[in-house]
């Protein structure tokens, strides 16, 4: 019963640390205009608008999409509104490609935004749980344990952050839209402070104004439009309780069980060959070694050494966040989607500087809350 | 229209309304809504494939005041879930979405709120656009009073009139065993009221409380075998307007309009006359009428039955209150109702509406037989 689905527009801002330029309204509709024109379509082909952000808490102002509906033409339109934490991104998109696929809709616009600079992240996002010790330490602090726990568990040394936040700027560096593109030597990082142990500042992502909106359509509207569309071969968002005795934070199951359905989705067999690059979710730089396992492209506890090879680099076997990733750009309701928009752009073939060659499929993936909320989807040059 | 897969609803649970329930989290209130949804449907968790949780950031106090409720809605094994900051009725319309692309059949739609641990009037100030609107200053009482100077200014409608109709809400709503306000008030009482915002008075607003919601969805299939009487969504649609309020006519609601317009033709049913009963999302007799005016119904009309459950000016716990307008309309379709079920009933509308003055606006038509062949 399920419609095939393609991304056929992708639009996004300029990332920044403060886009002093623009209102909110505005950076949306930077984004959304790029978008409807990527895609060659207008309003008026729009037949709803699915937007995601991360907390209201980030820019203060409750419901956000609500006084934005006019920014994103949705007057008279259904606009939904979703909130995963970290993985919002992903999973606004993998809704609106929902709504094409029930057959419901033809051509959905979807959006995901952050405009930081309005607010203050580090309070934003530490937050006040009952019966729980406040950490007032925002992301980084909630989850350098979990990186800790991943160089205990798998004795990962401990180059492998540094090398991994120097390949995200050197990625970075190629894509014009990015807002960290300044190259980073691996002795740069290493000799950053340390913030949280054991995250130092060059391996933390920044704080950023953006804006990513995607057009996703059937059948029919790709393959009439103006450019080659990425089908969006196998998509889900997963969800698990935090509070399970036992339940494996470095590695979550929700992050394997969502993996493994796309993958069923999309026929891939082997992660590793049949898929030619990824843009993953990493806020923090020990993440990727972390999710290189989570995601199936090697055995548990080989993460690390996939990036101590290198074959996670440009032009090597597996090229991951060739746009330079959360860690050169994070606005953050915005980043997982950025993740599935850069992906798209790959087996479009349109992504600039930073295209991998010969790109069949892509995987675009996020994660969120306390390594809780998985959304990712397999997008690839054929139906 | 295309033929659809025909979707019910097949359980509704939530706690009574309360001003403030002192000794629960938010998430302890879920819980023994979802254990008691389960139960109503003879199902464990592991048989329902979707989840779909509704709440907002600002009401929690908190950022990601969702995460929490992932445990209390048994998220063990992983599930495939999504959360909206949208209020219940628009959570179920989107598992609904997901259930029409046959990746799964059910799906548990919760809300939870603590309204009693903010002040609603200040949390949701917040809503409005940032830069001219909110530091007026003004809460949804306040501008809902000015949309009904506005709407008795263009109509010539009364306090009294104001009065009438906010004292049958309240009369209907005296059986009903989970509303937060259950005495009934006449209308000369409640237009001696004193003024919440002019030309609103106390007796027109609704209080303010708390709860927590599951419904339980399933696809034709299994719904049968979850629920002796499913009640199948016949139509829906929803539609958003510009926020400003300068900007639309508050004294109508041209997105309900065009949202009922849509959801009777997907349930090809001719107009909203032909229903037995109407529960709306209204939180002011004014409201009422506009909403009424845009689904082409008489306000005095003795059918269909409007707000049997006493509607939103008996209880309103923000962000549940329209999974609890579908509730109704599934108790009474089912045979739930118990002393309120409206005799013989067999369609309702159940509307839903967040934001400020009805910005956004959703319309279901359900009935006790199935849509599509």
């Amino acid at each position: 019963m399920k419609r095939p689905t393609a991304v056929v527009g992708v639009g996004q801002t300029q990332h920044a640390a403060r886009r002093a330029d623009l209102s909110i309204p505005g950076l949306i509709r930077e984004a959304v205009d790029r978008a409807l024109l990527d895609a060659g379509l207008g309003h008026d082909d729009i037949d709803a608008i699915v937007i995601g952000k991360a907390p209201d808490m980030l820019e203060g102002i409750a419901q956000p999409e609500q006084f934005l509906v006019g920014a994103l033409g949705g007057h008279m339109k259904p606009v939904i509104r979703v909130h995963t934490a970290g993985s919002v991104g992903a999973s606004t998109a993998i809704a609106a490609m929902t709504h094409v696929a029930s057959g419901l809709y033809d051509r959905i616009l979807t959006v995901a935004f952050e405009k930081q600079s309005e607010g203050n992240a580090m309070w934003a996002l530490s937050p006040n749980m009952p019966f729980t010790p406040p950490l007032v330490a925002g992301a980084g602090g909630f989850f350098a344990p979990y990186c800790r726990a991943y160089i205990q568990k798998t004795g990962c040394p401990p180059h492998i952050g540094p090398v991994t936040a120097a390949n995200a700027r050197a990625n970075g560096a190629r894509n014009p839209y990015a807002h960290l593109r300044e190259p980073m030597s691996v002795e740069d990082v290493m000799n950053s402070p340390v913030l949280w142990d054991p995250i130092r500042y060059g391996e933390t992502c920044p704080s950023s104004d953006g804006a990513i909106a995607l057009v996703i359509a059937n059948e029919e509207t790709a393959k009439k439009g103006p450019r080659k569309p990425a089908w969006i071969k196998g998509a889900a968002s997963y969800a698990e309780a935090m509070w399970v005795p036992g339940r494996d934070q470095v590695s979550p199951s929700a992050g394997k069980i969502c993996a493994k359905h796309v993958y069923e989705q999309a026929g891939i067999q082997d992660p590793w060959n049949d898929i030619q690059t990824a843009e993953i979710y990493v806020p923090f730089a020990w993440f990727e070694a972390m999710w290189l396992e989570n995601l199936g492209f090697c055995d548990e506890g080989e993460g690390w050494k996939i990036i101590d090879r290198g074959e996670q680099k440009f032009g090597a076997h597996l090229p991951i966040n060739p746009s330079g990733g959360v860690l050169c750009s994070n606005p953050i309701g915005a980043s997982g989607m950025l993740r599935l928009g850069e992906a798209a752009l790959q087996v479009m073939g349109r992504a600039g500087e930073h295209q991998v060659d010969g790109v069949r499929n892509a995987l675009g993936h996020a994660y969120g809350g306390g390594a809780q909320y998985f959304a990712m989807w397999v997008v690839g040059t054929e139906l | 229209m295309s033929t659809l897969r025909n979707v019910a609803f097949v359980g509704f649970a939530q706690l009574p309304v309360v001003a403030r329930d002192e000794h629960r989290m938010a998430t302890e209130m879920l819980y023994p809504v979802v254990v008691d949804a389960l139960r109503q449907v003879g199902a464990s968790r592991d048989d329902i494939d979707y989840q779909v949780s509704a709440s907002t950031d600002y009401m929690d106090g908190r950022p990601f005041g969702f995460v929490a409720a992932l445990d209390v809605m048994g998220s063990w094994p992983a599930r495939q879930d999504l959360h909206l900051e949208m209020d219940g009725s628009f959570a179920a319309y989107y598992a609904w979405v997901k259930i029409q692309t046959g990746e799964v059949d059910t799906a548990i739609v919760c809300t939870h709120g603590k309204t009693s641990e903010g002040e609603p009037e200040r949390v949701f100030n917040l809503q409005l656009e940032p830069y001219y609107h909110a530091p007026i200053g003004i809460g949804p009482t306040a501008s809902a009073a000015l949309q009904a100077s506005a709407y008795m200014a263009r109509t010539g409608t009364t306090d009294a009139d104001l009065a009438a109709r906010a004292a049958r809400n309240r009369a209907a709503g005296v059986g009903n065993s989970d509303n937060q306000v259950r005495d009934a008030a006449s209308a000369q009482q409640l237009q001696g009221s004193p003024w919440a915002i002019e030309p609103l008075r106390s007796g027109y607003v609704p209080p303010i409380g708390e709860t927590a919601t599951c419904l339980v969805m399933a696809a034709e299939g299994k719904a049968e075998k979850l629920c002796d009487r499913p009640v199948w969504i016949q139509g829906v649609d929803h539609r958003a307007e510009l926020q400003t309020l300068g900007s639309r006519d508050l004294t109508r609601s041209a997105g309900t309009a065009l949202a009922a317009k849509k959801a009777l033709a997907m349930a090809n049913v001719g107009s909203a006359r032909d229903v037995d009963l109407v529960e709306l999302l209204s939180v002011t007799p004014v409201e009422e009428l506009i909403l009424l005016d845009a689904l082409g119904l008489d306000a005095a009309a003795s059918t269909p039955v409007v707000n049997p459950s006493g509607g939103p000016l008996c209880a309103h716990p923000i962000m549940s209150t329209g999974s609890i307008r579908l509730g109704e309309a599934f108790r009474q379709l089912s045979g739930r109702a118990g002393d309120r079920g409206v005799a013989g009933a067999k369609r309702a509308i159940a509307h839903g509406a967040q934001g400020h003055c009805l910005q956004q606006n959703i319309v279901w038509v359900l009935g006790t037989e199935k849509r599509w062949a």
